[in-house]
């Protein structure tokens, strides 16, 4: 006991000593962004993506950046804002779903630091929401897989039933159904984000019930390996993956943060932000496919090109009737449309898939 | 469900189990000397990166799996200098143990995230199947349709029952574990077969990781273990310290966690969230009818966790 | 030839220099590491100290982190005493938490005087019966406890994630996986500027100190941890000390629950626990069970904890760098103790050999 005492008596002594340097450290004053980061930079997935998003404001505009990685969705989020605003952020980005309410708080403590936070719905007067119209790229990926599919049966493991992962993949089954309609796809829940070994026995407990082509929606590329290795294809997520695994690889869908970032940075710098909500897509460049891999089938690219092409200028909505879900219901009728509030909070899956969402 | 789904599922089980298999086989060994180790899941991550890293600049499988094991001893033996050599709490150096081996994989990882394991050590490592076991119906396409290392898994568990049933130094080992002071009045050095068997432990933890990092994924990712390190603490118990029955919960528990995933298929009445929880459901399961069952003395050793010092009265 | 020996009686002045010693050589070690990752060691170790202690603000945060350290850290340190190695904080944390949301969520109109007590009890219950299962099998069929506890840890994990992900989704909030936020009848109010579970520490800490230094009931909790055997010769009803116990234990752990969710988070989510569990048995370990070690000790690493997050966000040092730096500090005060606890001697005829040659 008494020797515990002593420990903290000691650190108590030298914390005056130390106490000195720690306020040179804080005085800058220079513009700061912040990053509120779900995971390790290191995921290789969402989190490195941001991440790039990051570096991209630092390289371009000069601006210093904070971040802070794998912070927990509680009220731990709030004290790492708080943080950050300390050290001189102006902006905060915050990556996770779970930092909404913590941010809102945070939000009205500092009216004058801008607020951003991915994939939400509560905004205030400097707190705003954005995402990345996602679907766009699965529905294009989903063109390549229908093509490339023998067995006609396509697999696609998932993490969440959330609607991110929801529009995911209604927008992949559209894709694959527009060029094959015989196409089914396969859904198989894994309730993990990140966990390579047990995203590989998912793909493998597809790949076993005859799907030869295997999609996903979760950090790493274990689909991808797991098809090359049974010597069927996959289809990555989030950055190009194709290095991961080149036989396998038919393309990915991915984030690319670089142009929204810099732009709402210098818009806030500027002062000319209007605090709005953000849904960017493949016409702002915030959504991309990556360029197809050599196992991919030799008529995707021009289909691709073109269905890209017309979602770019607006001709075509991945989402308009007749849309079916699973259940036999009737979504949208023949002409219709979907307006992004649906989007956001889509909670049915399409004709065409197999397997549902728990309610 | 027919008879292919099941060859297909306990393929897939052999293969979930081995890194589980190859930690409980390290920890079981650490713990029959007596030394409680709970840092296995760090000297996973230890393994896994070195590993890695090592088959990265080397392209060599042979010394990317040295290197794994390599790894675990070194971090075998930060926690046998510190309980054994410096006599610190066991349990506490444990859990450091885990935390420091998460940092550091992670820390030496950062670089590396996403690079893909050599092609060399990939190609290596792809299903082979045995000539004549392999051959069995069922039970060949089960167990002989796999990667070298796992049947590599196959002989060191046969070695470790051996070690420690057959051998004079097993058996000193155990002796250690049992009881230390009669051991030391037999003339056995309780110090050294504590750090052998931890060094041992360490090599086989270390391998576990490297086979998730260069086999099962063969890609870098930070969260490569995810808790199977504790698995394997758990394991230990569940097999009684015996290296067979440990092969055995291995197996089980691998199965369990990966048989959710083919479940799905058939649209059961049941939650998957629910069928998420079934490894851990099982496994007390198991335990608590096994228990019902002998209503047993206890398997552990009985010097578990304690630490022995001659000169203390 | 060298002996090592108990040390009886170590002086504070001595205790204090090897402690400083031990500190010292952790933070040169990783000093080497700040080094190579590019920092100034003491510009680093500065706003560690900073980030712990540094403002009102940040004291004040330290000590919300003091909070379920030390009140878990107590928990599980009465099974301990037994010799029943729960390691199911973690589990029981979220148990807790599980049914204190539950009355927090469905009787929201109660008063808050009526409404917190109910969500205190809850939690309580649902911690202390998830620690129930393990004590009953351990009691009644020997079922080993440690890979109970440490398997129900999952099962409560599984739990929390399909009522966030399912059955307490918020359907108000466009199909994301929140579970409602606690309406403001059921928030902990505030005291100093931190939440009121905050008087639960001092009162647990003295209580529980009072009751296995002087009570029937802590003596024979002592005597079973020293053997069960001897306990039940001398005719203790040992099974029901054992489940009653357990009971409390869990029960701490469970209102921690209640209180991250009701004072802190305001609502349940899978990190309601985030790793609290795991780390009171770092801290009930060093501080050897003792209740007012356990608070000093869970303050320590509070102030460790916040330091290395704040290095974080100021320095970007990665968050690996981080737990590589706490596990070595913690290996550093863990290594330390021998010092303290023995000496060496060296046999003197060694010591004329070596004295000789020089």
């Amino acid at each position: 006991m008494k020797k515990v005492l002593c420990l903290f008596a000691i650190l108590l002594v030298l914390s005056p000593l130390f106490a000195g340097g720690a306020q040179e450290a804080e005085k800058e004053d220079e513009f700061k962004v912040g990053f509120v980061f779900t995971g390790p930079i290191g995921d290789n997935g969402w989190t490195q993506q941001h991440n790039a998003g990051r570096l991209a404001i630092e390289n371009e505009l000069g601006v210093a950046t904070l971040y802070k990685e794998s912070v927990p969705n509680t009220q731990e989020s709030a004290k790492v804002m708080r943080d950050m605003i300390a050290q001189g952020a102006k902006m905060i980005f915050a990556t996770s779903f779970g930092y909404m309410d913590y941010m809102l708080e945070v939000a009205a403590e500092n009216p004058d630091v801008a607020f951003f936070h991915c994939g939400g719905y509560k905004n205030s007067e400097n707190a705003v929401n954005y995402l990345g119209k996602m679907y766009q790229a699965r529905y294009l990926s989903g063109i390549v897989a229908g093509l490339k599919t023998e067995t006609n049966k396509l697999g696609y493991i998932a993490a969440f039933e959330i609607p991110e992962v929801v529009r995911g993949i209604n927008a992949f089954t559209l894709g694959a159904l527009s060029v094959n309609p015989e196409a089914t796809v396969e859904v198989t829940w894994t309730h993990n984000w990140n966990d390579p070994p047990n995203e590989k026995e998912a793909s493998f407990a597809l790949i076993d019930n005859g799907c030869d082509v295997i999609a996903q929606h979760q950090t790493a590329p274990a689909n991808l390996q797991a098809a090359e290795a049974r010597g069927v294809w996959g289809v990555g997520y989030h950055a190009d993956m194709n290095d991961s695994a080149p036989e396998a690889c038919l393309t990915s869908p991915y984030w690319n943060w670089d142009p929204f970032y810099v732009a709402v940075t210098q818009e806030v710098m500027d002062g000319t932000w209007d605090a709005n909500n953000y849904w960017g897509g493949m016409e702002d460049d915030v959504i991309r496919l990556a360029e197809l891999g050599k196992n991919a089938p030799a008529e995707a690219a021009a289909i691709v090109e073109e269905v890209a092409a017309s979602l770019v200028d607006g001709s075509f909505e991945v989402f308009a009737g007749p849309l079916y879900d699973n259940q036999g219901n009737m979504i949208l009728a023949d002409g219709e449309s979907m307006d992004d509030f649906a989007k956001l909070g889509m909670g049915f899956l399409v004709e065409g898939v197999i397997g549902n969402i728990e309610n | 469900m027919d008879l292919n789904w099941f060859v297909c599922f306990l393929g897939a089980a052999v293969v979930a189990g081995t890194p589980l298999v190859l930690a409980t086989l390290g920890e079981l060994i650490t713990e029959k000397s007596g030394s409680l180790n709970l840092g296995v899941e760090g000297m996973m991550y230890m393994g896994a990166i070195i590993g890695f890293t090592t088959g990265l600049q080397t392209g060599s499988p042979f010394f990317a799996f040295i290197g794994a094991a390599l790894a675990g001893i070194l971090g075998a033996m930060i926690f046998g200098f510190v309980t054994i050599t410096l006599r610190a709490n066991q349990i506490v150096t444990g859990l450091t143990l885990t935390m420091f081996g998460t940092g550091f994989a992670g820390f030496i990882g950062t670089p590396i995230i996403g690079e893909r394991a050599p092609q060399k050590i990939i190609d290596t490592f792809v299903k082979v199947k045995l000539p004549l076991l392999g051959d069995i119906p069922v039970i060949g396409e089960i167990f002989f349709n796999q990667d070298y290392l796992v049947y590599l898994t196959y002989i060191l568990i046969i070695l470790v029952g051996f070690y420690l049933y057959k051998s004079r130094y097993g058996l000193n080992g155990t002796i250690v574990g049992e009881n230390p002071k009669a051991a030391d009045s037999l003339g056995i050095s309780v110090i050294g077969y504590r750090y052998l068997h931890l060094a041992m432990g360490g090599a086989l933890c270390g391998l576990a990781g490297g086979y998730l990092s260069l086999i099962y994924v063969p890609s870098w990712q930070d969260s490569m273990i995810a808790g199977r390190g504790w698995i394997a603490v758990a394991l230990v118990i569940f097999s009684k310290w015996n290296p067979y029955r440990a092969y055995i919960g291995a197996l089980f528990f691998g199965g369990l966690n990966i048989v959710g995933f083919r479940l799905q298929q058939f649209d059961l009445p049941v939650s998957t969230y629910l069928l998420d929880a079934l490894p851990y459901l099982m496994t007390v399961i198991v335990l608590v009818f096994d228990s019902m069952r002998s209503k047993s003395r206890s398997h552990a050793p009985a010097g578990l966790g304690t630490p022995y010092f001659r000169e203390e009265r | 030839m060298a002996r090592i020996v108990p040390l009886e009686n170590c002086s504070m002045a001595k205790k204090v220099r090897i402690r400083v010693f031990a500190i010292l050589m952790a933070f040169t070690l990783s000093g080497f590491l700040l080094l190579f990752l590019g920092h100034n060691p003491f510009e680093v170790y500065a706003s560690m100290l900073d980030g712990g202690l540094g403002s009102s603000y940040r004291v004040k945060e330290t000590l919300i982190r003091t909070i379920p350290f030390a009140l878990t850290a107590l928990g599980i340190g009465l099974s301990f005493r037994m010799k029943f190695w729960n390691i199911g904080g973690e589990g029981q944390i979220m148990m807790g938490a599980c049914s204190a949301t539950f009355i927090g969520l469905n009787f929201q109109q109660l008063p808050s005087f009526i409404l917190l007590p109910l969500m205190a009890i809850a939690g309580m219950i649902g911690g202390g019966l998830w620690a129930l299962i393990p004590a009953f099998l351990k009691v009644r069929y020997r079922t080993n406890e440690t890979i109970l506890t440490l398997m129900l840890n999952y099962v409560a994990l599984k739990w929390i994630t399909y009522l966030q992900y399912v059955l307490w989704r918020d359907h108000e909030a466009f199909g994301y996986p929140k579970i409602p936020n606690l309406v403001k009848n059921a928030q902990l109010p505030k005291i100093f500027g931190l939440h009121i579970g905050v008087l639960l520490v001092p009162i647990l800490v003295i209580g529980i100190y009072l009751f296995i230094t002087y009570t029937k009931k802590g003596y024979e909790i002592r005597v079973i941890g020293e053997n069960e055997a001897t306990a039940r010769y001398a005719g203790m009803p040992t099974s029901k000390i054992i489940l009653g116990t357990l009971f409390v234990s869990g029960g701490i752990c469970g209102v921690v629950g209640m209180i991250q969710v009701a004072g802190v988070n305001m609502t349940l989510s899978i990190d309601v626990s985030n790793g609290v569990g795991y780390t009171a048995i770092i801290i009930a370990w060093l501080a050897q069970l003792n209740a007012i070690a356990i608070l000093v000790v869970s303050f320590l690493f509070a102030v460790m904890v916040e330091g290395g997050s704040y290095i974080q966000t100021v320095f970007q040092i990665p968050q690996a760098a981080a737990s590589l730096l706490q596990g070595l500090i913690l290996f550093f005060v863990l290594g330390s103790e021998f010092f303290i606890k023995y000496r060496v001697i060296r046999d003197r005829k060694t010591r004329i050999v070596t004295e000789g040659e020089v």
